[in-house]
């Protein structure tokens, strides 16, 4: 599933199991003018992700059919996934959640009941040096 | 009066656990020691009255029977008590992240339908949707302090311990607050430019001091100030918001930093609040290695301070 695509544009992969917080996501980049990929459960979203080699992947925690975990290992697994950066969007938080996603190699971890869409973009930016 | 010394105990650890007294942990080792007491003391008078080793083979067996009956009952009930303690924290966090998951889709699609890409909104229906995100930003607030609390008295609430620069996450608490401040015409001064580092968690400390700033603004009605200021002193910074607002009741002062307190003049004002903030802004302090105080006088105005070790290249 990708949005309009145009040469050049940036690749976001969006996996999210709530459809309402994945399709508001993913409208919103679209207008932020970034090409969207979604995926609603791990293992979509991994196929997807080794078939388009988005720029950066959103990734939530909880997810069916591979958690969040899951799927970040096998990105930095594969060789062309590995380079690939992670931002961990989930609610889930605990200290132990947050180092746990750092050592499996996420770049940042965003709650998202904290952030708006503005800073999400914000941090997919900085992320990628944009 | 060392029974009633010793009910008293046990009482609080009964409340404290949520059981009924006689299966509080430490009424249950009061009962086992007072009950090996009176078997070994039977034992010795069955053994001083009885010569055949049988009685005194049968004495033993009873004697360690009930030991190892009582004995199963305290792990029993501590097992229960760690059991529910667990569901407890297993309920506090599945609750927050379900109640989290439609927070944010409240503030994504009313930040959706005021920003650039939505068009045709009146006046007055950008206020409304406004009011909207902002009552989802309250409860998104409220369920982070519950979380929070939960951790805290589970001793699971970790801080990190870095070298921070309060003067930087003071400036940036107050953008965040600003809103608020101009909302409530409180002008906030805050004139500190050099760094001032000290060993805390930026994340808490930023926390901290964005729950005394938004009190010191909230408990304003009117116009007022709400001054922030440093001093260093005996190895820690100072940390000082000084407002004009309402002030605490002197009678109501002792109990400011319980869970869910709030005074009787700020409910009487209607001020939106959960009685979280300094409860967590205690925590956060003391396990920093600070502490917390204030002075407060009723419609004159309240000083809130925290302390907090400086860091210096030898820690």
């Amino acid at each position: 599933m990708g949005h309009e695509c145009e040469k050049n544009m940036t690749k976001i992969l969006i996996i999210e199991d709530e459809a309402t917080l994945r399709k508001t996501m993913a409208d919103y980049l679209a207008a932020e003018k970034f090409e969207v990929f979604e995926a609603a459960d791990g293992e979509t979203g991994l196929a997807l992700a080794k078939k388009e080699i988005p720029d950066l992947i959103l990734l939530d925690i909880i997810l069916p059919k591979k958690n969040g975990y899951e799927v970040l290992e096998e990105l930095k697994i594969g060789e062309k996934t590995r380079k690939i950066p992670v931002i961990l969007l989930t609610n889930l938080e605990s200290p132990e959640d947050i180092e746990k996603a750092f050592e499996k190699g996420a770049v940042t971890y965003l709650i998202k009941s904290d952030y708006r869409l503005e800073d999400i973009v914000k941090k997919i930016k900085e992320t990628l040096k944009m | 009066m060392i029974k009633f010394i010793n009910d008293l105990n046990l009482k609080k650890q009964a409340d404290e656990l949520g059981v009924k007294i006689w299966f509080a942990p430490s009424f249950l080792f009061l009962m086992m020691g007072i009950i090996t007491m009176i078997a070994m003391t039977a034992t010795y008078y069955i053994s001083k009255n009885y010569d055949s080793p049988e009685v005194l083979a049968i004495a033993e067996c009873v004697v360690t029977a009930v030991i190892f009956i009582i004995g199963n009952s305290i792990i029993h009930e501590v097992e229960q008590i760690a059991r529910l303690n667990k569901m407890k924290s297993e309920f506090v966090s599945i609750a927050s992240h379900q109640l989290r998951t439609p927070l944010s889709a409240i503030r994504w699609e009313t930040e959706i339908l005021l920003s650039k890409f939505a068009v045709g909104l009146n006046e007055k229906q950008r206020e409304t949707i406004e009011s909207i995100s902002q009552t989802g930003q309250q409860m998104a607030r409220l369920v982070n302090d519950l979380l929070d609390v939960a951790r805290i008295d589970q001793g699971r609430f970790v801080l990190k311990k870095e070298k921070v620069n309060l003067t930087d996450i003071t400036w940036e608490v107050i953008k965040n607050v600003l809103p608020l401040a101009q909302a409530g015409k409180v002008r906030i001064i805050f004139e500190e430019k050099n760094p001032a580092w000290v060993i805390g968690d930026d994340d808490k400390l930023k926390l901290a001091i964005e729950n005394l700033l938004s009190n010191a603004i909230k408990y304003t009605l009117g116009k007022g100030i709400a001054e922030v200021s440093f001093s260093k002193k005996d190895g820690f910074y100072i940390f000082s918001v000084k407002d004009d607002g309402a002030g605490i009741p002197e009678s109501q002062q002792k109990k400011i930093f319980e869970k869910f307190f709030r005074s009787d003049n700020a409910l009487k004002n209607n001020t939106a609040g959960t009685g979280l903030g300094l409860y967590i802004t205690k925590n956060i302090v003391e396990q920093s290695g600070g502490k917390v105080w204030f002075q407060s006088e009723e419609n004159k105005g309240s000083v809130f301070n925290f302390s907090i070790p400086v860091y210096s290249q030898n820690t």
